[in-house]
């Protein structure tokens, strides 16, 4: 078992790197009653941790035995029928999905499934706990339709459940819904915490860490304490014990997204630009997100870029994330950005250089 | 021979002219019977010709000279227009129908209309460039001057005069064409698919040195027949295209490449490419231009059978006469005349003058589709085989079926391949329904058809046994009651054959249409001949079952051009072969639409050229599909800036899916011929990076097209993926890969994105086992941003390093864990492979991987099973496909079942749905004791589904749809929902 998951705080008391967030959280299930919970913050934060264990701190251990559903629904929209395959986890006491899979269609899965599912009031023998909660992941990458019908299955049945929603960033949930909710930021963990956490898991798994050693992980972790313990554990697996300067092997995608944007600050050509695109695709085959793709790449890019340039670099990386996101062909548009840098940044050096 | 000529002329201008002045008169009120308005009324030509206001009417060139100018001129028009050899005449002739010229048209006229032309060139097509618009022969001295002094009167129509002289009518065509060639800079044969095939547009050829100064010689038509031709590099003053022209104009053929056949290589400087070393080898003559010009200058004295044509002359000028005069009668005529002319029409080309003229008296009043319609099937062009098999088919079909069919079925078992209908498809024109019906006709059979005008519905079973009311019900009748015909009166009833045309049209309106033709034909006692378009259509999917499928293809264009010759020379049309045979290629084999064309094109001219079908049929052209990489092509083309707008709207939308993907794959390719001097490669970047914009653009627009529906973009699309990048990027193609060949690529995003639609599915299943484990719960992201690399590294790391035992014990443990299956292995593998990257298997030993494929299946029979689709079904091969429902079941729920109620609880399983995998899964708190239920547990459902595994696909689809339906519920809690079921 991985050490991410076998050192994963499983109740809210137990949670050290937002405790003060969960103490909140303690608090205000213990009142009987819970509004819908809007969990934002980065990647590797522990916000599911937090939705998890409060899930547990509200239904005891029935809520941890959860199955896996594939299911199909037909939903009829007056024209044909769709059907639409989710994978759920649910328990007797919530239900956990992913809507934003289903494409463009996730509309009708708000308005039907959910609605659907969130009717149903629970049979509750021991007269307690009347509503049943609904857990739902990345929001923010549901369609603004299906955000704008999210609204509406909130309050009309806030009587039978509650909604947890959760996302990484809040400005891509609209207003409407915000407002609906308790809003809780969860932050990205300081290096500090991270490195408690490390070498809480160290001295747990009896390791010897070398001094710093934990504080170059949990920087290359990008605060990032998932991926901090995951190079942890993938630095244990290559070498122990651990020497001081050992190195920490990159993410391969990550490595490779390095590799790019070293090809396109050697040369600014179209036989690069075609380069360029065909380890795009290799990334996205690989089903890296373009979004992960664009924002790593344009970190590396800055790393080396000129300060007078790096404005308008970020400027030109925000407008094509922006085309991404309403698009539908995210290769069009990482090369578009790339092209536009290699355009911009190939005056630049003529201008300079001449 | 002139006065043979000036007859003629005056005859078929009308009977009460002569050579006369007065005559314009008189032509002009003739003109609106004859003339068709033609497409490229070239203006200019009107102002050239005539001063006469009626002229604005302008119309074919050859009613503007004809009818417009004095007679004189007329003459001469008409001699050049014979396009013939009569040229001592001629020139007699010509000499004083120029000196009237003189008179009637004053120089300056002239000029302007010149100018004026050319400016008309650079607005057209360049597509229509390549075929030049024949101006009136007149216009000819006004463009020579490019040689010549102009501004002499003498002088110039002296020159115009030998040019004439040698180059009737075509002549003038190329200089003009040269003319606005010259000033304009057109393209060459930018826009023209046809001709240019098998030559690849490598860019821009270098102009001619000399464009445009050489005059052209005319020469005898078909001097150059017989003779083949290679053309290499850049000729002196013509483009390549206007020599492929002039060539084909007087019957030679232009190949592509040499070979033994070619007779000469037309080059005027030699490369030392590849076409001059083979025709070195080859001992193939080299041909300079004017080496060109002079076999053609050459061959114009001899002369053709004047004969035959003053014959076909006179028939026509008595046609027309008789036409002009009484339009009325003769369409009563006709049509009386009509049903004469049909037995006469598979009579023998060698019909005398009086047969010509009683059918030319038809022409214009019956349609010559109807007109030469074949009458006995050796009449029918090409599939020759396919009407034969037909004709077999009929004729043996009594014996097959009716007779057979009462002795029993034994007999038609024995010829199991014989069908009781046959099929016919194939593109229209090309004489299905002909076919179907001369050959009923031929054997004795009576036809009846039946197509998409006639109701074909499913027949009404209400009146079906009462009088037929519907077309449907007369078929029914007919095809049970053949036989009572047939033994009835054999002379008046004879046999029946029921053509059902246009099967493939049976839709909204027939409802049940195709499946009651089936019906029928099973009980049918007569034959039924279904004829459709497209045999691979779905709605016919039933219905070829029950046919035998007989599929025409295209006539060549010999056998069109043959067929054509001959239709030509029945009704009095002077036509060169070729001309017949680029008419054929121009309508894909469609000889219907070629007749069409030729009728048309024989209301206004009586001699039908090379030259006048490309004109013709230039704009027809347009609407042939064009493949998504010929319109690329186009777009990116090195010319591609100077295409209409239209014509780039028609090229981006020509296929408004594929385009712009072979657009996205191909334009960092071109290196843009807009952007001039570039050194540094700053332009070339800057406009990639706005062709990139424009592209990404499009895809917005896409979005909002598909996903809300917005189809009125469409355009809006087409512009920003296609139009927009092209005319950033359009000039020459390079390549940017070794070894690439240099042509457009398909689109590579397709491909792409069906792999990473593959790999984003196996990612789910590793991330659905992985949720399934319990062990982790985490998104699909995190999965592969993070988690992978380490789950890789746990997987592959102890098989390099430790011991092959350990190593695979260790691994098959850890995929344990994660409920990881070999698939997931092999996914996680796949899904980390980077190109340039090492493999992360390398350094594994095969011996290694057998091992742990061995390991990994034997644990499977003690293997807990977390998820739907890791349970081996016996019977099955593979996993199930679908991962269909509940993997984990609470623990609460089923320990107490555990203790004792195992066995309900399996009877439950297989009684609910046989592939229902509910397993149990260890609760956190006490791992080791559930582990071990829950391997019991495991191996028992499998039992179960071995006792029943035969039924178990069966039962699969409806307990996955209970499940489904009563999802709703499930959630409520899995006791209940358990229990429901």
């Amino acid at each position: 078992m991985l050490w991410v998951d076998k050192y994963r705080p499983k109740t809210l008391d137990k949670v050290t790197v937002h405790d003060q967030v969960a103490q909140n959280l303690r608090k205000l299930v213990s009142e009987q009653d819970c509004p819908h919970l809007l969990f934002y913050g980065p990647s590797g934060s522990g916000k599911k941790t937090l939705i998890l264990a409060l899930i547990k701190q509200m239904f005891g251990a029935g809520a941890e035995k959860v199955k896996l559903e594939n299911k199909t629904w037909k939903i009829d929209t007056g024209t044909r029928t769709l059907e639409i395959e989710l994978a759920m986890l649910s328990s007797s006491h919530h239900v956990e999905m992913n809507p934003s899979d289903a494409g463009f269609q996730d509309r009708y899965v708000v308005q039907e499934v959910i609605k659907e599912m969130a009717k149903n009031r629970p049979i509750d023998a021991k007269g307690k706990r009347a509503f049943k909660v609904l857990v739902l992941n990345e929001v923010d990458k549901l369609s603004r339709e299906a955000q704008h019908s999210l609204r509406r299955t909130m309050e009309k049945y806030s009587s039978s459940c509650r909604l947890i929603l959760c996302c990484n960033s809040s400005s891509k949930v609209t207003e409407a819904v915000r407002s609906r909710c308790l809003n809780v930021r969860v932050n990205a963990p300081s290096e500090d915490q991270i490195v408690q956490v490390l070498e809480f898991i160290g001295k747990k798994e009896n390791l010897h860490l070398p001094a710093g050693f934990a504080a170059r992980i949990a920087a290359q972790s990008n605060r990032n304490l998932r991926r901090a313990i995951l190079f942890f554990e993938t630095c244990k697996v290559q070498q122990y014990p651990f020497t001081s300067n050992q190195v920490v092997p990159p993410l391969d995608w990550e490595q490779y997204v390095s590799e790019i944007a070293t090809d396109i600050l050697t040369e600014q050509s179209p036989k690069r630009l075609y380069a360029v695109r065909q380890k795009f695709y290799e990334l996205l085959v690989n089903c890296i997100p373009p979004e992960s793709i664009l924002k790593k790449l344009l970190a590396e890019l800055l790393r080396k870029l000129d300060a007078d340039l790096k404005h308008e670099i970020c400027h030109w990386a925000a407008h094509y994330e922006h085309k991404m996101r309403l698009g539908s062909k995210a290769i069009f548009h990482l090369e578009a950005f790339v092209a536009k840098f290699m355009s911009v940044y190939k005056e630049f050096l003529v201008a300079t250089f001449g | 021979m002139s006065s043979d000529i000036r007859k003629w002329f005056m005859k078929a201008q009308g009977q009460d002219k002569s050579a006369k002045p007065s005559a314009a008169a008189g032509a002009e009120k003739k003109k609106p019977v004859l003339s068709i308005p033609e497409k490229k009324a070239a203006a200019p030509s009107l102002v050239s010709c005539d001063h006469d206001p009626s002229a604005r009417k302008k119309t074919s060139k050859y009613f503007g000279s004809k009818t417009e100018k004095d007679p004189d001129v007329e003459m001469a028009d008409a001699a050049v227009e014979k396009g013939t050899d009569k040229s001592a005449a001629k020139r007699r002739l010509q000499k004083c129908s120029n000196e009237l010229k003189d008179d009637s048209k004053p120089l300056p006229s002239k000029r302007p209309s010149k100018d004026i032309e050319d400016d008309d060139d650079d607005f057209v097509a360049p597509s229509k460039k390549k075929t030049p618009v024949k101006p009136p022969p007149t216009k000819k001295p006004k463009v020579e001057p490019n040689v010549e002094v102009p501004g002499k009167n003498d002088g110039e129509d002296e020159d115009g005069m030998d040019e004439d002289a040698k180059t009737p009518s075509k002549g003038a065509g190329r200089g003009r064409g040269r003319g606005g060639r010259g000033t304009g800079g057109a393209p060459g044969g930018r826009g023209r698919g046809g001709g240019g095939r098998g030559f690849m547009n490598f860019g821009e050829r270098k102009d001619p040195p000399h464009k445009g100064e050489k005059e052209v010689p005319e020469g005898a038509p078909d001097c150059l027949s017989g003779l083949t031709f290679v053309i290499s590099g850049t000729l002196d003053s013509l483009e390549r295209e206007e020599a492929t022209d002039l060539i084909k104009r007087y019957g030679g053929r232009v190949t592509g490449s040499i070979s033994k056949k070619t007779s000469y290589l037309l080059a005027d400087e030699d490369l030392g490419g590849v076409k001059s070393n083979k025709a070195k080898d080859l001992g193939v003559p080299f041909l300079t231009e004017d080496g060109l010009f002079d076999l053609i200058r050459k061959s114009k004295p001899a002369k053709a059978p004047v004969d035959k044509h003053q014959n076909n002359n006179s028939s026509e000028k008595l046609q027309k006469s008789q036409a002009k005069s009484s339009p009325a009668k003769v369409e009563k005529r006709a049509e009386s005349s009509a049903d004469k002319s049909i037995p006469s029409k598979s009579n023998i080309p060698s019909a005398s003058s009086n047969n010509q003229k009683s059918k030319n008296v038809d022409r214009g009043s019956m349609q010559w589709t109807e007109k030469y319609r074949p009458k006995v099937p050796n009449d029918i062009v090409g599939n020759q085989s396919m009407v034969k098999q037909l004709h077999d088919w009929l004729k043996s079909w009594d014996a097959q079926f009716l007779h057979s069919g009462q002795k029993g079925k034994g007999k038609k078992q024995t010829d199991s391949g014989a069908k009781k209908a046959v099929l016919l498809s194939g593109p229209p024109g090309i004489g299905k329904t002909t076919t179907a019906k001369v050959v009923s006709q031929m054997l004795g059979l009576q036809a009846i058809e039946v197509n998409a005008s006639d109701s074909r519905g499913k027949a009404d079973s209400k009146i079906e046994k009462g009088v037929g009311g519907s077309t449907s019900n007369s078929i029914k009748e007919l095809i049970s009651n053949a036989t009572l015909n047939y033994s009835d009166n054999r002379s008046k009833h004879p046999k029946a054959v029921l053509i059902m045309d246009e099967v493939d049209g049976m839709s909204a309106g027939d409802r049940g249409g195709v499946a009651d033709l089936i019906a029928s034909i099973k009980i049918s006692k007569i034959p039924i001949v279904c004829i459709c378009n497209d045999r691979y259509s779905q709605k016919l999917k039933s219905l070829v079952n029950y046919c035998l499928m007989l599929n025409f293809r295209k006539p060549t264009k010999q056998q069109m051009g043959k067929r054509l010759m001959e239709v030509a020379k029945k009704e009095g049309i002077q036509a060169q072969e070729n001309a017949m045979e680029e008419l054929a290629e121009r309508v894909h084999g469609d000889i219907r639409m070629a007749l069409n064309h030729l009728q048309y094109m024989s209301l206004s001219q009586s001699v039908v050229k090379y030259d006048d079908i490309r004109e013709r049929l230039n704009s027809s052209a347009k609407d042939e599909d064009i493949s998504p990489f010929t319109a690329v092509d186009k777009l990116f083309g090195f010319n591609g800036g100077r295409l209409r707008m239209d014509e780039r709207i028609d090229f981006g939308m020509s296929d408004p899916d594929l385009v712009p993907l072979i657009i996205q794959e191909n334009y960092i390719n071109y290196r843009p011929s807009t952007i001039g001097k570039d050194e540094s490669g700053v332009k070339r970047m800057n406009a990639l990076a706005r062709a990139a914009e424009s592209i990404a653009d499009g895809d917005l627009v896409n979005v909002q097209i598909r996903r809300y529906r917005q189809w009125q973009l469409s355009q809006a699309a087409c512009f920003a993926s296609s139009i927009v990048p092209a005319a950033f990027m359009h000039g020459n193609r390079e390549i940017l890969e070794a070894g690439e060949r240099n042509f457009n690529k398909f689109g590579g995003w397709l491909g792409k994105y069906s792999t990473t639609n593959k790999n984003k599915r196996l990612l789910e299943d590793v991330h659905s086992h992985i949720l399934a484990s319990q062990q982790a719960n985490l998104d699909r992201e995190a999965l592969r941003l993070d988690y992978l690399s380490l789950l890789l590294g746990q997987l592959t790391d102890p098989l390099k390093t430790m011991p092959k035992d350990e190593a695979v014990h260790k691994v098959v443990e850890f995929m344990d864990t994660y409920s990881l299956s070999q698939e997931d292995f092999d996914t996680i593998v796949e899904i980390s492979k980077f190109k340039g990257h090492p493999s992360p298997m390398d350094g594994v030993q095969s011996a290694v991987k057998s091992a742990l494929t061995r390991a990994y299946k034997q644990g499977s029979s003690s293997r807990v099973v977390r998820a739907a689709d890791l349970i081996n079904i016996p019977g099955m091969k593979k996993p199930l496909k679908k991962r269909v429902a509940a993997i984990l079941e609470p623990v609460e729920e089923s320990l107490p079942e555990e203790n004792g109620a195992a066995e309900a609880e399996a009877e439950e399983d297989d009684s609910s749905d046989s592939e229902n995998n509910d397993v149990l899964v260890p609760g956190d708190s006490t791992p080791k004791l559930d582990l071990q239920s829950d391997k019991k547990k495991g191996i028992q459902v499998q039992l179960d589904l071995k006792s029943n595994g035969n039924g178990s696909s069966g039962k699969k689809a409806p307990a996955v749809r209970s499940r489904t339906s009563g999802s709703g519920g499930k959630a409520a809690g899995g006791s209940a929902g358990k229990r429901k079921r």
